[in-house]
């Protein structure tokens, strides 16, 4: 192929490449707000449970907090080493309008087992049970702990799976969040 | 199948992939890098300094851009967490390293990065791979047959568009025999992994916008190309100096 066949051919695809462009233009792209998946950018999962003493918590009904909902379980070792560096954050940003919903994976975890452990980490964020596995399976959970970072508006900043997060990670995530 | 895997290499195992797709591309880099004249032990060099330097530069990166928040917890700097990370920034300086490392070792540019075009080709198999897994860089809603239900909706399954994608770009470049001059092989690897780019970045679902209607990353593949075409006719036919 010569200099000239060549140059060509790179126009033709440069053409091509820019029309394709234009034509898959596709301005609803970014509009996955509107729909709920547990994902960075999309609404989160709505739920609904309730806490060892019978409170009821709704997510939905947080908005205008920014909110961080980490699944977690007593037997999972990760879960445990973080437990403390969120509660710190949990105090230090509370009054910033951030809130933490501690939601124990009750159907695979021993349900004795909960309040022993948030009475061992002097956890004062709400802590709500999944009996049912109806929150995990809205979460679409494979890994523990799973943390889902979630702004004023219901929608997911940033998911971190696996742990433990840092003091640092956690500042960075909820400053995100509470923007 | 797709579930199996996906429960398998689950986040935070995904990284297992790319693990795996760096050794492998280093180990079929090695078999080719005599042929660019560049020895084995000095691309297991540059490829082992490069990594080391994109994980600290990406950590690092990361740190300089949440500089308040780490001053207030200054042991998350040396935390395990490999969510305080900023890729560009690893890219960045791991690039700026070996142009450094390169230079002091006096290795010419263009062989080495023909060297590595199996490393890079087999790490973009890998990069697909664990979006797969960790269902991350997904696909617009679609009603073809061959849509996957990702996310609470049947998507376009971009990651197996770019796996496949760079599975055809790696076959081609692997067999390819004819290297007219140093630096072709490489530009012909980015042309093509920015021609694809700019095909399937059409179908993502996630795509940041600009002037909120055109994909930046379609832009940016394109800009990429006119880069490599230019390049590749500088390296074909090289501007006489005068004289």
């Amino acid at each position: 192929m010569n200099r000239s066949q060549r140059i060509t051919l790179y126009i033709l695809i440069l053409i091509a490449g820019a029309s394709w462009i234009f034509i898959s233009a596709d301005p609803t792209t970014a509009a996955m707000a509107g729909t709920s998946a547990p994902q960075a950018g999309f609404s989160a999962p709505d739920i609904n449970l309730k806490t060892p003493q019978g409170e009821e918590f709704t997510l939905s009904e947080l908005r205008g907090k920014a909110v961080l909902v980490n699944l977690w379980a007593t037997w999972c070792p990760p879960c445990r080493a973080e437990m403390p560096a969120i509660q710190r954050m949990y105090q230090e940003y509370n009054d910033q309008g951030f809130i933490v919903l501690g939601v124990n994976m009750t159907y695979q975890d021993d349900p004795f087992a909960v309040t022993p452990f948030v009475e061992e980490y002097g956890l004062t964020f709400p802590i709500l049970l999944d009996e049912t596995g109806e929150t995990g399976a809205a979460y679409q959970v494979r890994s523990l702990p799973s943390s889902y970072f979630i702004n004023r508006e219901g929608i997911i900043t940033e998911v971190v799976i696996g742990g433990p997060m840092s003091e640092a990670l956690l500042r960075t995530r909820i400053e995100e969040a509470l923007k | 199948m797709l579930i199996l895997f996906q429960n398998l290499f689950a986040p935070p195992r995904h990284m297992i992939l790319l693990i795996a797709a760096s050794w492998i591309g280093l180990t079929l880099a090695e078999k080719h890098s005599e042929r660019h004249g560049v020895s084995r032990e000095e691309l297991n060099n540059i490829i082992f300094y490069g990594l080391l330097a994109f994980v600290i530069g990406g950590r690092l990166s990361f740190v300089l851009q949440n500089i308040t928040t780490f001053a207030k917890s200054p042991s998350g700097i040396v935390s395990i967490n490999p969510d305080i990370f900023d890729p560009f920034g690893g890219v960045a300086i791991g690039l700026l390293f070996l142009l450094i490392y390169g230079q002091r070792r006096s290795l010419s540019l263009w062989p080495t990065l023909d060297a590595l075009v199996p490393f890079f080709a087999i790490l973009a198999i890998g990069t697909g791979l664990s979006h797969l897994a960790a269902g991350s860089a997904f696909g617009k809603e679609t009603t073809f047959p061959w849509g996957i239900d990702l996310w609470n909706a049947l998507r376009h399954p971009t990651q197996i568009y770019e796996t496949l994608a760079s599975l055809l770009i790696f076959s081609l470049l692997w067999f390819q025999k004819q290297n007219p001059r140093p630096g072709i092989l490489f530009l012909t690897f980015i042309a093509c992994t920015a021609g694809a780019q700019l095909f399937i970045q059409a179908f993502r679902g996630d795509a940041a916008l600009i002037f909120d209607r055109y994909n930046q990353n379609q832009v940016m593949a394109w800009v990429v190309l006119v880069i490599s075409f230019v390049l590749i006719e500088l390296r074909i036919n090289p501007i006489k100096k005068p004289g």
